[in-house]
């Protein structure tokens, strides 16, 4: 049976509290029309409306040969098996985990089991997020970071119970995690329908629309501010921050037009690559040059900054400045501190923005690869760090071939098949990660080295 | 009703009557000494149909609120039981269709019946516990609850019952109410079936593979090698062989001498698909299967395991049910699209 003749599963997860059941009951409302069956694993505050709706309890099957990643939903497979039995049959299924279900086996049972595989295609896994609480869950379960990192849609709810900068700064983490995933914000889990419905997640010409940024350039830096700035002898003060270091690179005459800011982006990324030189409070900050300011003491810390001419200053940082409330201060005649205003600033990309273990990448390039050394590093990859690779999805070129290869992975089980020609000037390879602790530099260079 | 071309029936089979019900075929069973063929669809219809022609005697419908799950005929051909979404139990008998009792188990699905051999006893699992009732209804017997959702119940003796859950399986002997027997095994169990003695257990698995135990020895095995999980397994009628599915082929092991140890099993090829329900024939060494295409076969076997195709035919869709009349000398099939064929078997 071909995917179009599957029944489509969305997969909703999410702490409890997190507004699962009102996102049930509102698709359950405006999707009325249809026939859509409902598994639930958790009996919610409040009830689901209408629909059918099975309870079952959570039984996960793990395997005699103890491998995570063939560990599936027992409790799913008797239902859904069951449920397709019927002439009048359903034309959505959603499956409501509870908030510590790990979605691993959930969406491993749609690839591993042959019965379940006939029949139904998973459409794609949206995870609510509790706004308010996130931020302390994520450090102390390890079933909320693996429901971030596996889904296609992370709804960032509740966002009317924090401030809004709280949930850019949310916002921000979960995007260092899984950049692959669409991310939505609601007050009360009144996202449109068919944001989380129909969403072909495993369909990658539907990411890269839904996602058109997910391949944005990532840049070692947050943050750059321009100031202008006269002859003299400036102060930067820092506060306290969330770290004891952070780097900067320093450029006068910065201008502040899109294509001033990317050339000096760019140079910037590769004074980023040089070993950084550490300086203490109280010394001066050199121009060109990658920094890492020593912020280990207690209290405000002030470097100087010496300009010999008119200028814009421009501060190329690590971290936003407002994380370490960073201010640029010039010295009147009279010897007292006057804050410099920031005429221009504007936040990048960053990569590796925050110290969680769960993160992604991607790998972009040009060219075509050799198929038998590409299965071979990814048949290793996945044997050696299959339980850290949540997910991953990507095309490849395949050399001599005009179709376009598309593959997708749950931890060690990974599906490849060629679809669709290339139009012209479409080929390249593109494949992202979610994981823990993955090594992205050696998956970069190994992918390389699959290159023609 | 939509007419059904049927390919033409092959070497032993000669096709009888058919006819369509309702909905998916959860199980087709003979009844009054084959007399009766009983047909119960997902949808909650029973229909009782004439052995010889195919005309119904009684219909029933939507017995079941949602989805039927299971339907098992007594061994004596008088009575059947039926179970369903809805948490129930429904204990009729077969001339007439008249309901005896209908139990009322609470919220969660009744996936398992089976009658005891002697037919006083008709045992049930619904979620993670296990119920016996008699004839009438009446509670006689209620397991503690498992550890996990009971995948199969089966009749070791009339006074002992085992059952299969996630990593495990336990025998209960419901007249003293004690556990009698536990055998663990790290891995989830989808299918039972017993030897006709009651002493080897045998499991499919989740994970592609096959799992034995021989009670009387401590003694098990576990084969592997299947494409699919083996949902599909059964013991002939001396529980000599063991006939497995799990991919398109059908696999028979023979405890024959020291096997299936050491052993080749008979492989039996003729489907295209999966293999998706066989039944062994209640006299001699036959085995009639069916497939996901809709293809079915009956099979010659020698004692160890190895044998032939001897029939063929084609239903409609998946076969879901096969059942052989008691003499063995007819077969009913029902398939998902609501066909039930039947064949009379030359010997």
């Amino acid at each position: 049976m071909d995917n179009f003749n599957k029944v489509p599963v969305t997969i909703l997860t999410g702490f409890l509290g997190s507004g699962k059941t009102t996102l049930l009951n509102r698709i359950l409302t405006e999707e009325h029309g249809r026939r859509i069956a409902v598994i639930e694993n958790e009996f919610g505050e409040v009830g689901i409306d209408q629909g059918l709706v099975i309870n079952a309890d959570e039984e996960v099957f793990e395997m005699s040969n103890g491998c995570i990643c063939c560990t599936v939903r027992g409790d799913l497979i008797r239902v859904l098996g069951n449920l397709m039995k019927r002439r009048d049959k359903f034309d959505y299924v959603l499956v409501e985990t509870t908030g510590l279900a790990d979605p691993g086996p959930v969406a491993q049972t749609f690839f591993m089991d042959d019965e379940i595989q006939n029949e139904f295609t998973l459409d794609g896994i949206v995870t609510l997020v509790d706004a308010a609480h996130i931020d302390q869950q994520l450090g102390r379960s390890d079933e909320s970071t693996e429901q971030v990192a596996f889904a296609d849609v992370l709804v960032l709810n509740k966002t009317d119970l924090v401030n809004d900068e709280s949930v850019d700064n949310l916002e921000s983490r979960l995007r260092g995690m899984n950049s692959m995933a669409r991310i939505l914000r609601s007050e009360n889990a009144n996202v449109p329908v068919d944001t989380v419905l129909n969403l072909n997640a495993f369909d990658l010409d539907q990411v890269l629309q839904n996602r058109p940024t997910f391949l944005e350039p990532e840049y070692p830096f947050e943050w750059t501010g321009v100031y202008k700035v006269e002859q003299g002898q400036y102060e930067l003060t820092l506060e306290e921050g969330p770290d004891p270091n952070m780097s900067l690179v320093a450029l006068i005459d910065q201008e502040y037009s899109e294509e001033d800011l990317n050339s000096s982006a760019e140079k910037c990324v590769r004074l980023y690559a040089d070993d950084a030189k550490a300086l203490s409070p109280g010394e001066v900050i050199s121009f060109e040059e990658h920094i890492d300011l020593q912020l280990m003491s207690d209290g405000q810390k002030s470097f100087f900054i010496d300009i010999d001419k008119n200028c814009n200053l421009g501060l190329f940082t690590q971290h936003t400045a407002e994380e370490f409330d960073i201010k640029l201060l010039s010295r009147d005649s009279e010897d007292k501190n006057m804050e410099v205003p920031v005429t221009f600033e504007r936040t990048w990309v960053a990569q590796h923005e925050h110290d969680d273990e769960v993160g992604s990448f991607a790998i972009e390039r040009e060219g075509d690869v050799d198929i038998e050394k590409m299965n071979a590093w990814l048949s290793k990859l996945l044997a050696e760090k299959g339980v850290d690779i949540f997910r991953m999805k990507g095309f490849i070129s395949i050399a001599d071939d005009p179709r376009r290869f598309v593959f997708q992975g749950v931890h060690m089980l990974f599906d490849s098949q060629p679809e669709r020609e290339w139009a012209e000037g479409e080929r390249r390879n593109q494949i992202v990660f979610i994981g823990r602790n993955l090594d992205e530099e050696a998956m970069q260079d190994d992918f390389d080295k699959c290159l023609v | 009703m939509s007419s059904v071309n049927l390919i033409e029936s092959k070497g032993v089979l000669r096709n009888n009557w058919n006819i369509e019900v309702d909905d998916y075929v959860i199980a087709c069973e003979w009844a009054e000494g084959g007399n009766i063929l009983l047909v119960g669809d997902v949808a909650g219809g029973v229909n009782a149909l004439d052995g010889k022609t195919g005309k119904t005697l009684w219909q029933k419908s939507s017995i079941h609120e949602g989805n039927l799950l299971a339907m098992r005929v007594s061994p004596n051909g008088k009575l059947f039981a039926t179970s369903g979404q809805d948490g129930c139990i429904l204990i009729g008998e077969t001339t007439e269709g008249s309901v005896i009792e209908t139990i009322e188990l609470g919220q969660g699905w009744v996936e398992h019946l089976e009658w005891s051999k002697d037919g006083m006893s008709l045992a049930a699992s619904i979620s993670k516990n296990v119920y016996i009732f008699d004839c009438k209804g009446k509670e006689k017997w209620k397991s503690e609850q498992h550890s996990s959702t009971v995948s199969a119940i089966a009749w070791s003796r009339n006074d002992e019952l085992a059952t299969a859950c996630y990593s495990k399986v336990a025998f209960y002997d419901v007249i003293e109410n004690k556990t009698k027997q536990t055998l663990q095994w790290k891995g989830s169990l989808i299918s039972m079936k017993l030897s006709a003695d009651g002493d080897i257990v045998a499991c499919g698995s989740q994970d592609n593979t096959v799992h034995f135990w021989r009670r009387s020895t401590g003694q098990d095995s576990m084969m592997s090698g299947y494409r699919g999980k083996p949902s599909s397994i059964a013991f002939d009628s001396t529980g000599k062989l063991l006939a497995t599915g799990g991919s398109e082929i059908i696999t028979v092991w023979s405890f024959e001498n020291d096997g299936p140890e050491g052993t080749t099993p008979g492989q039996l090829y003729h489907h295209q698909s999966f293999v998706s329900d066989f039944s062994f024939a209640p006299q001699g060494k036959r085995l009639a299967s069916g497939a996901r295409d809709g293809s079915l076969a009956v099979w010659g076997l020698k004692n160890d395991g190895h044998g032939g195709s001897i029939g063929t035919s084609q239903m409609s869709a998946q076969v879901s049910s096969i059942a052989w009349r008691k003499d063995s000398r007819a077969l009913a099939a029902g398939d998902a699209r609501g066909l039930v064929v039947t064949w009379k078997v030359k010997t």
